[in-house]
């Protein structure tokens, strides 16, 4: 794997996997067993998918927890928003100092396998708590935007639609101002829904969807 | 040994009920097979024949002509008040319920979000089988991960799917027999609609006018899945006639110029114009026609980017059940930037014109807050009802920073199926009053993400509520309206014991007199009453039954009950 000092500024050292990532990876499992039948270049190729998923785990976090503020939690996320958001990232559509970097020589297979694996992993608790004016302020806001339409009951999501509940606050802040300041371009519904929200709201809504 | 036997004949209430009941289940048998009758004995004459079938309800509008109006009158107007629970089923899946039960010879077939059907006992709400379709990873659909029954044929059962799929199940057992691929999910289809079975056909319409899809309905064989005939609902040349003017007359504000240019420049934009039908199409075996009303353009506010009428979205059209050939069509809003498309499904009925002739027509409740009265041999308006709801600004175009108009992208009349009393000529509709904001912001199409070309907001200072309207559709005068406390979405059930069902997003399911409007029951489910009712006959006794789980569009408290009632002995 070529060297990353830009995710190393970022994330610190870049592990190269191990034991616990099969202790969790049941999707890198299978695709080991896949592998087997297809001989050495399947074998590699399975390696190479261990690699990649140690690689996410040093900034989203070993146990799926990231300690940085503004890096999401991918843990259960589903898989098909996952893969989505790589295809965009390696399109250009959606833009990351980081993720661009890392994506730019990933193959379709590759990516459907992380988002698989990530997809099959347990959403880790996060112990953020919304106080009652978040839940009131949050809700009245998500509710004007008929958000649940999409992210459905829960915000739990489906399929292309990402799970919002218990995210962590500080990035779905981010994102949804990205979204509304356009630095964030590849979902156009969502720019201009959060055109409409102040900060406030969107601060709210935040920490609203964080608690839950 | 199941030895068929004919046992039951006899009249209620003026409606000749048959039933095939066999001896194996009048020992009580359970679990496993045949309970009331042979599962496989849907037969063609059955389904024509539905609207004068008090044991069974085999389309998910009723009949063909979709009144939803239902013949049996054992629970009426005078002892309504003794509808008591006889059973509630509870599925697996607590989320937005819109399925309307099916019943055939005593058998139940219920569908849940995400696409899990069961078949159930209708007497004793006992578990037969059930069927959870193994979804594919990648689905595309706006507004709940809804379904909203299925349909029945010969010995087998069909239903869409949200991975935009047609599966045809083995009605005695659930096993899936054939699937077909309708479209693309990646591309933003879906499916949500139940199925309507005729003539060895099944037609399916698809979901996906939030994603730039190109709309359809399509014709299926029954038995072996393969298709018969495509009628996309945009056609190449999309343009029209220009209309500056909706149906009712008022002024669209269209700038005519800027969308010749555009249509110069872009050229027809029927690719990705939307037009979904996601609602039953109605079927008049007379003239071999099927009658649907297509969903709203793509994108759903902006119109820089698809010059032109839009043919045939926001519409009603007619075309041939043979070969899926084009007859006739009407639109209602011309290059709608609202996203108030036609979506409750048609009903056919004879209605009095302006001359006062009686002809074959046809009634639509449109999310604008009319009914449309139509003649239906060349799809022409009648006329159309006062309005429902209130209309205010009408029509203001979107603005970036939000544009205020009544009413809201919801309706008026949502999806929510209408009810017909043929003995007084009433119509009924359930509306919304939910004031929106219309926000606009051009995006180039997202290939299959939502793409909305800007937003709706609702208001959260300004109260929202619901009704249930009666229309005289001889004169379009309204006859009686029931306000409700909430927007209201799910449909409407009448029946001849001078009844309308209809259940609000507060739990509560009531019974109205379809005369005046009455409140004459109510039960309080426990989670949102948001699917159209049905009712049907077994051993003698009428139910009433509908499913309460909740809605996701109107975020309506979801569960995941199966309700049936009857008369207390």
């Amino acid at each position: 794997m070529a060297s990353r000092p830009a995710i190393s500024r970022l994330c610190g050292t870049v592990s190269r996997g191990g034991p616990a990532i099969f202790r969790s990876g049941r999707a890198v499992g299978l695709l080991l067993a896949g592998f087997l039948l297809l001989g050495q270049g399947g074998l590699a190729a399975a390696a190479e998918l261990e690699e990649r998923i140690a690689l996410c785990t040093t900034c989203h976090g070993a146990a799926g927890l990231p300690e940085d503020s503004q890096v999401p939690i991918i843990w259960g996320q589903h898989f098909y928003y996952t893969y989505v958001q790589l295809k965009d990232y390696k399109a250009g559509r959606r833009q990351h100092e980081i993720m661009s970097e890392i994506v730019a020589d990933l193959s379709k297979e590759e990516m459907q396998g992380l988002a698989q694996h990530f997809s099959e992993q347990a959403w880790p608790a996060t112990g953020f708590r919304s106080s009652d004016r978040d839940v009131a302020q949050g809700e009245t806001a998500a509710s004007a935007g008929q958000c649940v339409q999409c992210h459905l009951g829960g915000y739990e999501g489906n399929s292309r639609v990402p799970r919002l509940a218990g995210q962590k606050a500080s990035y779905l802040e981010r994102t949804m101002l990205d979204f509304k300041q356009k630095t964030r371009k590849n979902a156009p519904a969502k720019s201009s829904l959060l055109a409409s929200y102040d900060a406030a709201a969107i601060v709210a809504m935040a920490r609203y969807l964080a608690g839950m | 040994m199941r030895k068929q036997l004919s046992l039951i004949s006899r009249a209620l209430g003026g409606v000749v009920l048959t039933a095939t009941v066999s001896t194996a289940a009048l020992a009580g048998e359970t679990g496993q097979g045949t309970l009331y009758g042979d599962m496989q004995a849907v037969t063609q004459d059955m389904l024509s024949r539905a609207a004068s079938d008090g044991n069974n309800f085999l389309h998910t509008n009723a009949n063909y002509d979709q009144t939803r109006y239902y013949p049996a009158r054992q629970i009426n107007t005078s002892n309504v008040k003794s509808l008591r629970p006889a059973w509630i089923f509870q599925t697996e899946i607590v989320e937005t319920m819109e399925t309307t039960p099916i019943v055939v010879n005593g058998i139940m077939y219920v569908t849940t979000a995400f696409n899990h059907v069961y078949a159930l006992n209708a007497r004793t709400g006992e578990q037969i089988w059930h069927h959870k379709h193994k979804m594919g990873p990648i689905t595309t659909y706006c507004c709940g991960p809804n379904n909203r029954g299925v349909a029945v044929h010969g010995d087998r059962v069909y239903m869409g799917t949200l991975d935009a799929k047609l599966v045809a199940l083995d009605a005695k057992t659930g096993k899936q027999v054939w699937e077909q691929q309708i479209a693309d999910p990646e591309l933003g289809y879906s499916e949500t609609m139940a199925p309507t079975a005729v003539d060895g056909k099944i037609l399916i319409g698809t979901n996906g006018g939030e994603y730039g899809i190109r709309g359809f309905v399509k014709a299926y064989d029954a038995e072996s899945g393969k298709l018969l005939w495509t009628f996309h609902t945009t056609p190449e040349d999309s343009a029209g006639v220009w209309a500056e003017k909706d149906a009712t007359g008022r002024d669209m504000h269209r700038d005519i110029k800027a969308e010749k240019a555009a249509l110069k420049a872009l050229g027809d934009p029927y690719k990705t114009l939307g037009g979904g039908v996601w609602q039953n199409p109605a079927v008049d075996l007379e003239t071999n026609r099927v009658y649907f009303v297509v969903g709203n353009p793509s994108p759903d506010l902006d119109g820089s980017l698809r010059p032109g009428d839009n043919l045939y979205t926001d519409s009603l059209v007619a075309v041939d059940l043979d070969t899926g050939e084009y007859i006739c069509h009407f639109q209602y809003i011309a290059h709608d930037v609202w996203d108030l498309d036609a979506v409750s499904p048609p009903i056919l009925t004879d209605v009095v014109n302006a001359k006062g002739e009686t002809v074959p027509g046809l009634l639509h409740g449109g999310k604008t807050g009319h009914v449309y009265v139509h003649d239906r041999r060349d799809c022409s308006l009648v006329r159309f009802s006062e309005a429902m709801v209130p209309q205010e600004d009408m029509w203001t175009l979107p603005t970036a920073e939000g544009a205020r108009m009544l009413p809201g992208a919801n309706g008026g009349v949502e999806w929510s199926p209408m009810a017909i009393n043929p003995a007084l000529k009433l119509t009924y509709a359930i509306n919304l009053h939910q004031p929106m904001t219309y926000h606009v912001e051009s995006s180039a199409y997202p290939a299959g993400k939502l793409w909305l070309g800007g937003a709706f907001k609702v208001i959260p200072s300004e109260a929202q509520w619901g009704n249930i309207t009666a229309v005289d559709y001889n004169t379009g005068k309204i006859r009686w309206k029931v306000k409700t406390e909430q927007p209201m979405i799910g449909g409407v059930l009448a029946t001849a014991g001078g009844l309308l069902f209809t259940g609000e997003g507060n739990g509560y399911f009531k019974a109205y007199d379809a005369e005046t409007g009455s409140v004459l029951w109510k039960f309080q489910a426990g989670a949102g009453v948001n699917a159209p009712p049905a009712s049907y006959t077994v051993e003698g006794k009428q139910y009433i039954v509908v499913a309460a789980g909740g809605n996701t569009q109107l975020n309506y408290k979801r569960g995941n009950n199966i309700l049936a009632f009857t008369l207390a002995d």
